[in-house]
């Protein structure tokens, strides 16, 4: 009895040893590959990982897994995981980060296979040139992103108001709309990244979209900069008296709990739909205004990428095939609606996608999002104007350097003129070897 | 019993100390000690010297090359405005913070000691800001505070104690005393318990005597209570100041040390130096050279506020 009682458990132990090695082995045997993203939201992360089963489930040789993590963060932690040998095999860019990574030698070039995912599937060509130099392209085009202005139509027709198109409008609009209750307009001026972008913003709509000469030079400092940069001042009295301190979720909800009359933002639509009125009718969403007599306006918009890190010449595959997957138009579409509204497309057919117009917010808001779409056909990003490409904006991005010389006209009274010059300074020595 | 002359004396301190030294249990004592002091070696001693050596060199971003570069860091760091601006912010941070926090401290534990209906839920209640993630903390309060659609501006606005709301974070001053003030209110009750747990043992009798002496609440507060409590404050100032100076997440978290750098306090701009600016190495410089800051602040706090010391020049 006791003979057969030590049989029966030498057995259990031996199975309960090899059963969970089986599929650890069928794991073990497939190309892993770890992809870092920076869509740290609860449905982006869940919509990812949709993504990510339905991947895995049609192969049988490769597994891509999903490490989510944050703009504030992924500055620091890529280098760290590059100089600890940790680093993912797959991790999201935006044109300005991808030369800090790229300089440490860590990013592989990709204009062979970005050539050959043009062909099943045309890029818009602003969308590769922001990851074009130096002989190379360094990261695949994912999604498109475009600020414009928000408003609700229901509060600029109570107050009498056409939608502004110009600076003069947009000023006279923000006093107007300024009440007890409601401020005019929702600008932001803190540090940080969405302050530069509403800054570049600004310097499009004066005229001021090249930072730098054809030489490399900074222009920062150059009068249609300063005239930007007064204009923000100007409508910053209409903004919250906390907008120094604001990131995209304090505008965000200023404008859905209607204490912003107007805010520049990528989108609002996810917010407005779940935490405000939600009606769709009533929801504005218009291209930036700008300074009469430019000629060329337009907004700041730029690509989000994926760059391979990996120098496995089977992981690079594996990484291709699954954004080979990843673009193929009925999964394109699913993959933009992570955040319905707020991602654009960067390939003809993902424009045309069925999967991207049938999300259920997508169809509410349909002319909101066709518009965004137009907008961002007249979307440029600093550091990145005209076809040409200088990677030292990623010193003068990564420090928030635009914003900082708001900061000198809007918190430390300066005079446009003098900061923009104080801005310029400070741009070179960071950018200096 | 033969007296031991002044020649023998030291001769025998020697061989006491030598006996002593090879005792079994100093020996043993000593190995047990052993692997706490390798760990600490590896975990502080190493970081420390590879600090050192990181300040002398040219590193801008971690894991590209650099070059030895001498003080050349340090000779920036301390010509630095920036440099010295956080220097003087961090001054007025640890001051402001250590006043603040011990008066709200100290008045917390006087209360806590008083015996009433449900002093042990205020007791566990107070300390529940101390508890939470500091990320909690600073996300309700910049939601409280907010300009738009904040219940401490909607408040104020509507009890008439503002004509429109107030931007805690849009001027610099103001920010410095908003950040000051959620600081203090996440660490007081810390504090208070820690004085709390000095006024519990300070005898009754002392008070009593006092009283019947004819002493005032004052004089009370003066001769009994502080001096009792002096063990317990000097190691609030040392530890509290040593951890008030190295405070970055809720700064951060909560201005990222702006408006216009009004709150960039000394961690704040060496994070900034190494992880926005990617200049490592001088942000190493910086570390050094706060840590040689601390230290030597500490010496001083340890040489003349020690009760020891007291005692002492006593």
């Amino acid at each position: 009895m006791r003979s057969k009682f030590a049989h029966v458990l030498v057995l259990l132990l031996i199975a309960a040893m090899v059963i969970p090695a089986i599929p650890a082995q069928a794991r073990q045997d497939k190309v892993q590959l770890t992809l870092w993203h920076m869509e740290g939201t609860t449905n982006r992360i869940e919509r990812i990982q949709t993504l990510l089963d339905e991947f895995n489930a049609s192969q049988s040789e490769i597994e891509v897994t999903q490490e989510p993590q944050n703009w504030g963060e992924i500055y620091t932690k890529a280098p760290a995981a590059i100089a600890a040998g940790n680093a993912p095999d797959m991790l999201f860019a935006i044109p300005d980060f991808t030369p800090i990574l790229k300089d440490l030698g860590a990013v592989q070039p990709v204009e062979d296979f970005v050539a050959e995912l043009d062909a099943e599937h045309p890029f818009y060509p602003a969308m590769v040139e922001q990851y074009t130099y130096d002989d190379h392209t360094w990261a695949v085009p994912l999604y498109n992103m475009a600020q414009n202005m928000w408003y609700r139509k229901s509060v600029l027709e109570a107050a009498g108001i056409e939608v502004p198109t110009t600076w003069d409008e947009w000023l006279a609009a923000a006093e107007a709309l300024t009440t007890d209750e409601q401020y005019g307009v929702g600008l932001p001026a803190a540090k940080n990244l969405y302050t530069d972008q509403v800054v570049y913003d600004f310097m499009i709509g004066a005229g001021a979209s090249e930072i730098y000469n054809d030489d490399g030079s900074l222009r920062f400092n150059n009068p249609e900069t300063v005239e930007a940069y007064d204009m923000y001042n100007q409508l910053l009295q209409y903004s919250p008296a906390d907008s120094p301190n604001w990131a995209w979720g304090e505008a965000e909800a200023c404008f859905a709990n209607a204490t912003c009359a107007m805010v520049i933002q990528f989108t609002v639509i996810s917010t407005y739909d779940t935490q405000a009125e939600g009606d769709a009718a009533d929801l504005g969403v218009a291209p930036i205004p700008y300074k009469e007599g430019v000629e060329d306006p337009g907004t700041i918009a730029y690509a989000n990428a994926v760059m391979l890190l990996t120098d496995d010449p089977a992981k690079q595959e594996a990484a291709k095939t699954f954004i080979s997957w990843l673009l193929q138009p009925e999964n394109y579409g699913r993959f933009l609606n992570m955040e319905p509204g707020l991602f654009l497309p960067v390939t003809e057919d993902g424009a045309t996608a069925d999967s991207f117009w049938e999300d259920p917010l997508v169809v509410k808001y349909h002319d909101q999002v066709q518009t965004m779409i137009d907008n961002s056909t007249s979307g440029r990003l600093f550091g990145f104007t005209s076809g040409r490409t200088f990677p030292s904006i990623a010193s003068i991005s990564a420090q928030n350097l635009l914003a900082q010389t708001l900061q000198l006209v809007a918190i430390d009274g300066k005079p446009a003129a003098d900061a923009v010059a104080e801005g310029q300074s400070i741009m070179e020595s960071a950018i200096e070897d | 019993m033969r007296e031991i002359t002044h020649d023998e004396a030291p001769v025998r301190r020697r061989s006491n100390w030598r006996a002593e030294w090879f005792r079994t249990e100093t020996l043993m004592g000593y190995a047990f000690v052993l692997p706490l002091m390798l760990w600490l070696a590896g975990t502080i001693l190493y970081p420390l010297i590879a600090s050192v050596d990181l300040s002398l060199q040219n590193i801008k971003i971690i894991g590209s090359p650099g070059e030895y570069v001498g003080l050349e860091n340090y000779q920036r760091a301390l010509e630095s405005p920036d440099f010295r601006d956080a220097l003087k912010n961090s001054g007025v941070w640890v001051v402001a913070n250590a006043v603040i926090q011990t008066v709200l401290a100290f008045g917390a534990a006087v209360i806590l000691k008083q015996r009433f209906k449900g002093n042990g839920i205020a007791r566990i209640w107070i300390i529940l800001s101390w508890v939470v993630p500091t990320v909690v903390v600073v996300i309700i309060w910049r939601w409280l505070l907010s300009a738009s659609g904040g219940v401490v501006n909607y408040l104020l606005v509507n009890l008439g104690l503002a004509d429109k709301p107030v931007g805690f974070f849009s001027t610099g001053n103001m920010a410095f005393f908003t950040v000051i003030m959620i600081n203090s209110w996440r660490w007081f009750p810390f504090n208070a318990v820690i004085l709390l747990a000095g006024l519990q043992r300070i005898p009754e009798e002392l008070y009593e005597a006092a009283s019947v002496d004819g002493a005032t609440t004052l004089k009370k507060l003066r001769y009994i209570t502080l001096p009792s409590l002096q063990p317990v404050l000097f190691v609030m100032g040392l530890i509290g100041t040593l951890l008030s100076f190295n405070v970055f997440d809720v700064i951060w978290l909560l201005t990222a040390g702006g408006p216009s750098g009004a709150t960039t306090t000394l961690p704040v701009l060496i994070y900034e130096t190494a992880f926005k600016r990617y200049r490592l190495s001088q942000a190493a410089a910086m570390s050094v050279i706060t840590g040689v800051i601390l230290l030597v602040f500490a010496a001083i706090f340890i040489r003349f506020m020690s009760p020891a010391a007291d005692a002492e020049e006593d």
